[in-house]
């Protein structure tokens, strides 16, 4: 493939926060992290873990709210970090957001139309006051809403499954060609949820926008993405189709993280009880090696003495940093 | 006080006798504009030694019932009718002193986001130690200690985790802290609002695991309150389903999978994902309403795909629809 289609190249990307006087304290919040989306092939990747996992650092890092220890950004093909101004703004406009809290996300004061205008000015996305109105009424329709309903409300005259909707809406005005989207629907009552997912597949398959889908929740990964991330402490622990890692999981975290998502069925209940050592719990482990090596079932020798990398376990680049793979 | 039932745990698991009943119970909250029934005259009976789930979606009324089963409910809130029996005392008769006396011995909670809760400059132990005092009446402080770690033990912490301070924990472990402060005193009925919220899979299900461990150790009831279809199915033996202040429907929970009766558990139950099979998602049209000025006839009408002129016009009553099947739905 050439250069040319290549939206986001991520290169061995590290944040480190801390450190500081004898750099005690350092937490390696993202470790060699590295990802490629292409503009010709829009498609949802998730970048699934638990708290901590550094998936929301990920995120941050590609929003250019933080910058990096180490490792690139190249947003088609240029470098983040060495942008003018312009291309920057140019980059903000093309790769949009939405965050995790549909309450936090508006200023209580201001009508909701707020959040349009203050996009459209930011990036000059209309010449009149009409053309304004008429992208507004287009985005708000893209995701479902009438704009009578809609505007001219207050932020707590709304539901949150709305309010939702609405940033999806004002993320969608720019038309970016990715969002990234950090926990989009963990704070969206199960009867709404699935209508903001729908929404997150209409733009990808109908405006061709790609998808960070940042999440915890496997199950929604599993139904919406094309590609997934498992991440463990930092680091990929497993990758690959979204449905050949969730279906079919490798690698022995990812087999606990699935085997742990209940089922709405009492006839299929979890297996068996699993035990955590309060050491685990506390301390998580050995550092050198294998980040899982602690609650591993299948810990052998080499996998405390050195990390393993990512060894390739199957088909449509499904790989697993796991030494049983070797 | 009579504190039977307790003690050595599966014994009365599978008897028929109801701990806790609550009888048209509605709790408004009182705004300017008029009253909010959070909880609209309800109906639930909670058997011994059973597991026994709420669920329900953001406002539908499932804390505000857990609240007041304990009479926790402050203002602008109150208890406005309804009696509420636990083992044969009407909680709502008692005086201040006499459910004072009979919250966390006889009915305790874990109160939702409890692990964020715990006194940060307090260690775990003597957090547990005054939970005990303040309820368990003089002389309890002394003996608190060895009870204290075999609690501890219990819910699968060392027994160092007494001398430790909450900020030395992990999310996980805080919450097990609180689920050993709330069996201390042995109650019949242990409350836990959303137990697993805001924690990752894994550790919700050592969480989950342990709850199950310790109430059936206890042989006491468990309530549990809950949004997610797929955790509480793991858990429960009965389930309630609240809607907008309303119950919908209580069932099994073999009966409510396989075959949810009211259209709104059908939605709830087809809303969630799983990681088994992949579906296109489905959602539940509409918005919950506003309880300040509820829908007429069925609360749920205006977004029920099956809909009947008659459930615009009249309340469905709550009733057995099936053998041991309760609902509120005119299709029955």
């Amino acid at each position: 493939m050439t250069m040319n289609n290549r939206l986001l190249e991520v290169k061995n990307l590290t944040k480190v926060f801390g450190g500081g006087l004898g750099r005690r304290n350092e937490t390696v919040a993202l470790d060699d992290f590295s990802l490629t989306l292409y503009d010709d092939k829009p498609m949802i990747t998730a970048i699934a873990g638990e708290s901590g996992s550094g998936k929301t650092t990920l995120a941050r890092l590609i929003l250019d709210f933080i910058k990096p220890t180490s490792g690139e950004i190249l947003w088609q093909g240029s470098d983040l970090h060495k942008m003018s101004k312009q291309e920057l703004m140019g980059y903000r406009r093309q790769c949009q957001a939405v965050f995790q809290d549909p309450y936090a996300a508006f200023n209580p004061f201001y009508r909701v139309d707020h959040v349009f205008h203050m996009a459209i000015t930011e990036f000059k996305l209309a010449r009149s006051r009409a053309e304004a109105e008429e992208i507004v009424d287009d985005a708000l329709k893209v995701v479902g809403l009438r704009p009578q309903e809609i505007l001219g409300k207050y932020p707590h005259q709304l539901s949150g499954g709305q309010r939702q909707r609405i940033i999806v809406a004002r993320a969608f005005l720019p038309k970016p060609r990715l969002i990234v989207a950090d926990e989009p629907v963990s704070m969206i009552d199960a009867s709404l949820r699935a209508m903001i997912l729908d929404i997150m597949l209409k733009l990808k398959e109908e405006f061709g926008i790609s998808f960070l889908y940042i999440t915890h929740d496997l199950s929604t990964a599993y139904q919406i993405s094309d590609r997934i991330f498992i991440l463990y402490e930092g680091s990929v622990s497993e990758t690959g189709d979204a449905t050949g890692v969730i279906s079919n999981p490798q690698h022995p975290y990812t087999q606990l993280l699935i085997g742990s998502v209940p089922t709405p069925d009492p006839a299929l209940k979890w297996e068996e009880d699993i035990e955590v050592s309060a050491e685990d719990e506390l301390g998580r482990g050995a550092k050198a090696g294998c980040k899982f090596y602690g609650r591993c079932p299948h810990a052998m020798e080499e996998c405390n003495r050195s990390r393993p990398q990512l060894y390739s376990v199957g088909e449509d680049g499904h790989y697993a940093s796991c030494y049983l793979y070797k | 006080m009579n504190r039977n039932g307790n003690g050595n745990g599966n014994g009365n698991r599978h008897e028929n006798g109801h701990v806790l009943k609550v009888e048209d119970l509605k709790v408004y909250y009182w705004t300017g504009m008029g009253p909010i029934k959070a909880v609209d005259g309800i109906n639930l009976e909670v058997r011994r030694g059973e597991r026994f789930g709420i669920v329900g979606e953001s406002g539908c009324g499932k804390s505000t019932t857990a609240m007041s089963l304990l009479r926790l409910i402050k203002p602008p809130g109150s208890i406005e009718q309804g009696r509420i029996v636990l083992d044969g005392d009407n909680l709502l008769e008692l005086d201040d002193e006499a459910m004072r006396a009979a919250r966390w011995s006889r009915i305790s909670l874990i109160p939702q986001g409890s692990m964020n809760s715990l006194n940060p400059v307090v260690k775990i132990g003597s957090q547990i130690t005054d939970a005990v005092a303040a309820h368990g009446g003089s002389g309890a402080r002394a003996k608190a200690k060895e009870r204290i770690i075999e609690l501890l033990g219990m819910v699968g912490l060392p027994a160092r985790v007494f001398n430790m301070y909450p900020h030395e924990l992990s999310g996980g472990m805080k919450q097990r802290v609180c689920i050993a402060m709330a069996i201390v005193l042995q109650p019949q009925v242990i409350i836990a609002d959303e137990p697993t919220s805001a924690l990752d899979v894994v550790v919700q299900r050592v969480v989950t695991q342990t709850l199950i461990k310790v109430q059936q150790r206890l042989g006491a009831s468990l309530v549990i309150i809950g949004h997610d279809m797929g955790l509480l199915a793991q858990l429960v033996d009965r389930l309630a389903v609240m809607y907008a202040g309303k119950v919908a429907e209580v069932s099994s929970a073999e009966d409510i999978y396989k075959d949810p009766l009211h259209p709104y558990t059908q939605l709830l139950i087809g809303s969630v994902p799983s990681v088994k099979e992949k579906k296109r998602l489905q959602g539940i049209p509409g918005l919950p309403p506003t309880l300040l000025e509820p829908p007429s006839g069925c609360i749920f009408h205006p977004r029920c795909p099956q809909a009947m002129e008659r459930c615009r016009k009249e309340v469905p009553e709550y009733r057995e629809v099936k053998p041991g099947r309760m609902a509120a739905c005119h299709l029955y």
